[in-house]
């Protein structure tokens, strides 16, 4: 999710955990604006539930597992008296969803996930928080509201239990930036969509002819072939990232991702052992249309604009071909200019192939097989 | 599929312990993304999730609800949490001391003494404007107060306000011993141009007729001054015998520190410092420590106080401002924006260690004119400290 706070924690891991707990007192709220919707999560510190609410059952000075997920009730409770979220003319009752453990620099933290409804859109929200208070005045909610690209922060508690968030939909200009940033950013740190793309993408230098392969001798079928393969990927995700987002079709994000990561096996298996050498761009087609279920769950969490959808779609579109074109761009000259030599049909490609599918496995096994959460 | 492809399968019969390694990188970076991003639901209920340190269980309630109405309890209880954040660094306690204190504060007349540990916690947290307006509030009740008397001092001489500390210190006639009163008007001549017969008084003072606390405040007092006179071996001599008599003085400690850095011996100040991870001035130190051994054994704690500070800036606070502007000039290399924070933290403090990262950074940021404020402060208050001068001379 957010990868500094994961290397943060990480981070902590390798020293004593214990030897962490020395900041203010802070909790975290995140909300989230869809529309009438909100969703979101208000995380506090495992020591500070019990001094809130009392859960070490046992009295041993330790809290488990076991007893914060007994107390789990008696918290929603707690919460629901101390947190409330409203807009200026009504309240937004809270729904909450199971409680989950999240590890921070200074300890475990209480992670409890809720969505609210409000009646209309929300353009103001009136946030009371007082958790806490009356054990420890100095604790502080740390906010994040977020609304499509555009995300505030805020302190919350203290002397004015209350605060009013200004949701300022997003010019369309505004937007459309927003989105180009958000796709072409979605494009670097998402390694999966660039290793399939890699892996149809290393062989276009090459021919096969008597199965071997043997480089291309001019430019300009290497030039057709890459135009193929990346404009199939592009068209194919195109179609199902503009269906995911304005919901005419929904596919579950774990078989998506599973997808995501067979295709990648796929496409590099293929390079070593080559069934399919002709036409890459239908492989590209294929699972392009998987990719862009996968693009679209990241446009998800991030929500449209009520006010900008199709711009905004378009945009994180544009932003994703955007950055695909300079990593292609960046990539694939040097793969011409390499290609006579022994080390890219002899290192490179089946080296570099039998690598990729070797992290795309592990992958696989991760999503499919693995528990989530 | 092996005749469609040729010869090739070889390149999978490499050496087992090749591709053991390599399946274990592959596994670790593969493992990363999932690992600590998300939260998840514990495998097991055992699973211990937080030891509670003394004091912090729900059970202390009654206690806490008695405090409300009993100053007998109110009192030991919040002092009780003060004390325990001072041993361990650990901020929330003053949140707990805050709200044991809060009904009586919220009283008028409010207790005098509930309101001298309100100003302690709000000097803790560097807000020491609003613990001046307590201390006064409770002089007005109780003019006869020597705590309040000498908190007083302490704060004032923390804004550099030393007139005003000095005569604080002179209220305390009568109702403290001597060698305070004498600790707490020296440290401060100390600091206005009487530095060398000032450290000659103080350590004249009899330490064996000095109550506990009043000794360590001797020696922190000695070596500080020892330091801006430039005798690095006297400042050592005292801080060790201060760090003997009082382990859990963490300022002392923190300066001890300061003095081996500057000498750049940087394993014995990982030693002076191992097991005070946990507190962000001296895991600044543990860093700095690391960058001078050259190794990266340091990045995990510039990591932890990045984050920390802000998390500290997003919550509006500056209780660490000092440290911040050090972390971001030495540690970071952002002259501009530790100038910054530098500038902030004069506002907020003016001990000789606020004038030093003011005059460091603002060279650093090639900004001469913003070392003006600390230049003209030591100029006026005659405040002499070795450590200064370095930066006194390209200015003048």
């Amino acid at each position: 999710m957010n990868t500094r706070t994961a290397l943060v924690a990480s981070l902590a891991l390798l020293l004593s955990p214990a030897a962490w707990a020395h900041v203010a007192s802070n909790g975290f709220l995140v909300v989230q604006v869809h529309g009438q919707q909100l969703s979101g999560s208000i995380e506090l510190a495992v020591r500070d539930v019990e001094l809130a609410i009392g859960i070490d059952a046992n009295r041993d000075g330790k809290v488990t597992w076991g007893e914060l997920h007994a107390g789990e009730p008696q918290l929603m409770r707690y919460v629901a008296q101390h947190l409330s979220i409203g807009t200026p003319n009504s309240s937004c009752p809270i729904s909450f969803q199971s409680l989950q453990v999240n590890q921070r620099v200074d300890g475990n933290y209480a992670w409890l996930p809720f969505t609210a409804q409000c009646r209309g859109d929300v353009r103001q929200l009136n946030i009371r928080y007082s958790l806490m208070q009356d054990v420890d005045p100095s604790h502080r909610g740390l906010l994040t509201l977020v609304d499509g690209p555009i995300s505030q922060t805020g302190v919350l508690g203290g002397a004015d239990a209350a605060a009013l968030y200004s949701v300022v939909a997003p010019s369309r200009g505004r937007a459309f930036f927003e989105y180009l940033q958000a796709g072409i950013w979605h494009i670097w740190s998402g390694v999966d969509h660039l290793l399939f793309l890699f892996s149809l993408l290393l062989p276009a230098v090459l021919l096969r002819k008597n199965a071997r392969w043997e480089p291309v001798a001019r430019a300009r079928p290497a030039f057709l072939s890459i135009l193929k393969v990346v404009t199939a990927f592009t068209l194919a995700h195109s179609i199902t990232l503009s269906l995911a987002a304005l919901d005419v079709v929904r596919l579950p994000s774990r078989l998506t991702e599973s997808v995501i990561a067979a295709s990648i096996v796929i496409a590099a298996l293929n390079n070593i052992f080559p069934l399919v050498t002709e036409s890459r761009a239908r492989i590209a087609f294929a699972f392009g249309l998987l990719h862009g279920f996968g693009f679209a769950s990241v446009l998800a969490d991030m929500g449209l604009p009520h006010t900008a959808r199709l711009i905004s779609l378009l945009a994180f579109n544009l932003g994703i071909e955007t950055g695909q074109l300079a990593v292609v761009l960046a990539v694939m000259p040097i793969a011409y200019a390499l290609r006579t030599g022994v080390i890219y049909r002899r290192a490179i490609m089946p080296w570099g192939s039998a690598l990729i599918a070797a992290v795309a496995l592990v992958w696989l096994v991760q999503r499919a097989f693995l528990p989530t959460g | 599929m092996r005749a469609m492809s040729g010869g090739r399968p070889r390149i999978f019969r490499g050496r087992l312990s090749g591709e053991a390694l390599l399946g274990a990188i592959l596994l670790l970076i593969a493992s990363i993304d999932v690992a600590w991003s998300t939260p998840r639901v514990p495998g097991s209920d055992a699973q211990v999730l937080a030891e509670l340190p003394v004091g912090t269980r729900h059970e202390s309630t009654p206690a806490r609800e008695l405090a409300r109405s009993r100053l007998d309890i109110a009192l030991p209880l919040a002092q009780f949490y003060v004390s325990r954040s001072r041993a361990t660094g650990d901020l929330r306690y003053l949140g707990y001391a805050e709200a044991v204190l809060q009904p009586w504060v919220q009283r008028s007349p409010a207790p005098p003494a509930i309101l001298v540990l309100q100003a302690t916690i709000l000097q803790s947290r560097h807000s020491f404007g609003a613990a001046l307006d307590r201390l006064d509030l409770a002089l007005q009740a109780q003019p006869d107060n020597a705590q309040a008397w000498l908190t007083r001092a302490t704060v004032l001489r923390v804004q550099g306000r030393y007139t005003e500390a000095m005569a604080s210190c002179g209220h305390l006639a009568g109702q403290a011993d001597a060698a305070i009163i004498d600790l707490c008007r020296q440290s401060l001549a100390g600091l206005t141009g009487n530095l060398r017969a000032a450290y000659a008084a103080i350590a004249g003072l009899p330490q064996r007729e000095l109550a506990s606390e009043a000794r360590a405040w001797r020696y922190s007092e000695l070596g500080e001054m020892a330091e801006r006179l430039g005798d690095d071996a006297a400042a050592e001599h005292w801080f060790t015998q201060g760090l003997q008599l009082a382990p859990e003085d963490f300022y002392m400690r923190a300066a001890c520190a300061d003095l081996l850095l500057r000498h750049g011996r940087a394993a014995e100040t990982l030693q002076l410092l191992a097991g005070y991870e946990s507190m962000e001035p001296m895991l600044l130190r543990i860093v700095l420590a690391h960058r001078l051994l050259g190794d990266s054994q340091g990045e995990t704690g510039r990591a932890l106080l990045s984050g920390a500070f802000e998390v500290e800036q997003q919550r509006g606070e500056a209780v660490h401002r000092r440290e911040q502007a050090r972390f971001l000039l030495d540690v970071e290399q952002q002259p501009a924006a530790a100038l910054v924070a530098a500038q902030e933290n004069w506002h907020v403090q003016r001990e000789p260690d606020d004038a030093l990262i003011l005059l460091r950074t603002a060279q650093a940021a090639h900004r001469p004119d913003a070392a003006a404020p600390a230049l003209l402060f030591v100029q006026q208050q005659g405040l002499e400290d070795v450590r200064l001068e370095l930066y006194q001379r390209p200015a003048s």
